[in-house]
């Protein structure tokens, strides 16, 4: 039901990957003593740095520069461990009308995913159901987790919920659904619709 | 009920040359409060359309979904203009936006008919959705 943070992820692995990639490369070249001729750079084992390292660290100009890039490192890197925390992204309150027809209609997603769950609960064999609805009013998106018991027809649950339970909902927002996506969970509990059966028969008193 | 000797005029409709401002404004005048208009609307979301409201509780506390209640309105009066909100729970699966297009066409119809207020706008809140009509009223 949450969302993890899988584009920035790629992104970042994508962006790591290459420079280590790159290093690597680097490395290997310098080990086998090719790198200076690719470079123009000064054969493996020379001495590059001649002068004083204290005395260029120790300027103010050159100490600014490294705090900047280590607290904008450290940022990024503080920003994309907050971004693996799961989400539920939930939508926005679904405006069904514009001002253009003489007034707003607005609906929370909330109050359609609780008329989706009061539906899928009283299929057979459901415990219980969570649903939530992200993207717009016009292009809606379902994801919907069913908790059933052992003794559910699965087959026949999932025929239900697409037939009838998804058709509700694309009727009710007058518009197809985006995605769909179902989860399903069994347990050993059992389900308790309340549904009154109506009998037919002869009171012995 | 008017006094001895009293004198009622008549009413000229469209004689605007007859009827001066000063007399008008001798005969008194109608104030609207805004609940009148807040009840009016909710009373025809109740009457003619599907939508309900709630019902029980305490101060809003513990109020519960029901189609037969009828739905919360608020009501802005600018002169003789009227923005209305109305909020309001419906049947699931109905088509929402046909719905609500209905029952703002009809609360803002039944309203400038009743009262003479020109409704401008209803803004409508679809609060709750129910799929149990067992409980529910039967449409005139």
């Amino acid at each position: 039901m949450r969302q993890t943070a899988g584009t920035i992820n790629r992104i970042w692995l994508a962006i790591l990957g290459v420079l280590v990639l790159i290093a690597g490369i680097a490395l290997l070249f310098q080990a086998g003593g090719q790198l200076h001729r690719f470079l123009q750079s000064a054969p493996s084992g020379t001495r590059v740095v001649t002068g004083d390292l204290h005395a260029f660290f120790a300027a103010s100009a050159v100490v600014s520069v490294l705090l900047i890039v280590g607290v904008i490192a450290g940022v990024l890197g503080l920003l994309w461990m907050i971004a693996q925390i799961p989400r539920k992204n939930a939508a926005g309150t679904y405006r069904l009308q514009g001002h253009d027809a003489g007034g707003f209609t607005v609906c929370d997603p909330a109050v359609l995913a609780g008329a989706v769950e009061n539906q899928v609960n009283i299929l057979p064999g459901v415990v219980a159901a969570s649903a939530m609805l992200r993207g717009s009013a016009n292009a809606p998106d379902l994801t919907l987790k069913v908790t059933v018991n052992d003794r559910a027809n699965i087959q026949d649950l999932i025929h239900r919920i697409d037939s009838t339970i998804l058709l509700d909902l694309a009727n009710a927002l007058e518009a197809p659904l985006q995605r769909a996506r179902l989860q399903v969970d069994v347990s050993g509990r059992t389900q308790r619709t309340g549904t009154v059966v109506q009998s037919t028969g002869t009171v012995v008193g | 009920m008017t006094s001895p000797g009293a004198h009622i005029r008549p009413v000229t409709v469209g004689g605007a040359d007859d009827v001066t401002f000063a007399e008008m404004a001798s005969r008194g005048q109608t104030v609207l409060a805004d609940k009148v208009i807040e009840k009016i609307a909710g009373q025809v979301a109740r009457d003619e359309s599907s939508a309900g409201g709630s019902s029980g509780g305490f101060l809003g506390i513990g109020a519960h979904a029901d189609l037969s209640a009828r739905p919360q309105a608020t009501a802005e009066l600018s002169g003789n203009i009227a923005t209305l909100s109305v909020e309001v729970g419906m049947v699931y699966p109905a088509p929402l936006r046909q719905a609500t297009e209905e029952l703002r066409r009809r609360i803002r119809t039944r309203v400038t008919e009743l009262t003479g207020v020109d409704v401008r706008q209803v803004d409508i809140k679809v609060s709750w959705l129910t799929t149990d009509t067992a409980g529910g009223r039967k449409m005139l």
